[in-house]
């Protein structure tokens, strides 16, 4: 059911050309070369360590591996990380 | 980036070290909090670095103390630390405290007196007057009345052209224009030089105190000297100052240009008159039948009528009724007799002439020179007399 009812929010978001992360409630991950991530919409830190951390948000855990990793900012909605980044992994 | 920097700075902020086995449970919870935690640093399995603001680590030392954390300040930074630290050093705040209020005593009290353009009187006598009448060197600049210090100046002398006192700064200034006096008038006790009111040609110079510059025949520009009160001393180079008196005649010349045209145009009505109607709103206007006028030279009248008239509430009704009078005119020309111009235009400039010579002085000759050019008459009349042109000027250190 809940399926359903996503799949329908998925189709008229496609058909309103509505950005998604909004319309869906979706996390929003931006890169910037391999020193900077942004994600937006996340739901809390799991594991905070210099090389991994790990995010909670709605499509899973994302998992970000790298060296000396600092997290620049924390917000309610919004997480930037600085350092060299490896690895972005999404777990479902 | 940089204004929340600034921004961060004046709330001021934290560098906080926080020692745990669940750092991560505890940013969670900052989070849930809304606690703004910036600059985030692992620095091994236990402990972590963060920047908090001020604000912020009131809620966030809740939190540590519930989730069995420990926290440890190693570093503040911001206005609010600057300021409270004044409170510790009471010393340097009220050095602070009085460097400002003595500037702003020291600015407020008049520091000197300024007086420009002044040849006549004596520069420490108009600063003694001003003294006399407590405006001097030390007091409170808010106290000077600009309006009382002119009427001071001008009560004790009659004979300035203009007189203007400002405050700038810290500083006074009285700048004064003169009208020549005569040189008896002078204070005496004063040095001072003679110098010419006018240009001419020295006739006769005698001086009675002070040392003769010019010579007989010689032609002087407006404030040459011609006696000066600076002397040399026969028996030492030394040299000092006299109050120069003498009397200079010297031949000055006045001219004067009066321009007349001989055929003169004038208009008389000739009683046909040319009706318009139109409206105004707001000064803005329509004009009805704005056909062509039937009349090649006119003047024009313009009467302005209220639509209602709302006078006795003395209210101005906005929309007008406007009516246009376009009177006709002929242009007649009045040939005028060359004579009776000259001699009319002869009168006017030796009238003119007569309004700038002094008293005191001497006519020698009249002349005139007419030019007809055109349709102008041009009549110059020219005089010259033999008259004093000195003048005193006190010598000012």
């Amino acid at each position: 059911m809940k399926k359903d009812f996503d799949d329908i929010k998925m189709s008229i978001t496609d058909a309103l050309e509505l950005p998604l992360d909004v319309a869906l409630d979706l996390p929003k991950i931006i890169v910037v070369g391999d020193v900077k991530v942004n994600i937006t919409n996340h739901r809390g830190i799991i594991e905070y360590t210099n090389d991994l951390i790990r995010i909670n948000s709605k499509i899973g855990m994302i998992k970000i591996i790298g060296d000396s990793l600092e997290i620049k900012n924390v917000l309610m909605e919004e997480i930037t990380i600085n350092g060299s980044i490896k690895k972005i992994e999404i777990i479902s | 980036m940089l204004a929340i920097k600034i921004w961060n700075y004046i709330r001021g902020y934290v560098i906080i070290r926080i020692r745990g086995l669940t750092l991560e449970r505890l940013l969670n919870l900052a989070l849930s909090k809304d606690i703004y935690l910036w600059n985030v640093n692992r620095l091994s399995n236990t402990r972590i670095e963060a920047t908090v603001s001020l604000s912020g680590l009131e809620a966030l030392e809740a939190i540590v103390n519930k989730s069995g954390c420990e926290i440890e300040i190693i570093g503040k930074t911001g206005l609010p630390f600057i300021l409270n630290r004044l409170k510790y050093k009471k010393m340097f705040a009220l050095g602070v405290a009085v460097f400002i209020s003595l500037i702003l005593f020291l600015s407020s009290l008049l520091w000197k007196i300024e007086i420009i353009g002044i040849e006549q009187i004596p520069k420490d006598k108009l600063v003694n007057l001003l003294k006399d009448n407590d405006i001097r060197v030390g007091i409170f600049k808010h106290r000077i009345d600009k309006k009382k210090v002119e009427k001071i100046i001008l009560s004790e002398y009659d004979f300035l052209s203009f007189l203007d006192v400002q405050i700038s700064g810290i500083k006074l200034i009285v700048d004064i224009k003169e009208l020549d006096i005569e040189p008896d008038r002078v204070d005496k006790s004063y040095p001072c030089n003679l110098v010419a009111k006018k240009k001419g040609v020295i006739v006769k110079i005698v001086a009675k105190n002070g040392e003769a510059v010019v010579e007989k025949g010689q032609i002087v520009e407006e404030n040459d000297i011609l006696i000066s009160g600076t002397m040399k001393s026969e028996s030492s180079d030394e040299r000092y100052l006299v109050h120069a008196e003498g009397e200079v005649l010297a031949q000055t010349r006045y001219s004067h240009i009066i321009e007349l045209p001989i055929v003169k145009l004038e208009e008389v009505e000739t009683g046909r008159v040319y009706k318009q109607r139109g409206l105004t709103i707001n000064d803005k206007g329509v004009r009805f039948l704005s056909g062509n006028i039937p009349f090649e030279n006119y003047t024009e009248e313009v009467i302005e009528k209220d639509i209602i008239d709302f006078k006795w509430l003395k209210l101005d009704f906005p929309v007008k009724f406007v009516t246009y009078l376009f009177r006709e005119v002929e242009i007649k020309e009045i040939k005028q007799e060359i004579e009776y111009l000259k001699a009319y235009s002869k009168l006017e400039a030796t009238k003119e002439i007569n309004k700038q010579l002094s008293e005191t002085c001497e006519i020698i000759s009249r002349n005139e020179i007419y030019t007809i050019d055109e349709n102008i008459l041009r009549t110059q009349v020219t005089i010259e007399t033999i008259e004093d042109i000195g003048r005193k000027q006190i010598i000012s250190n």
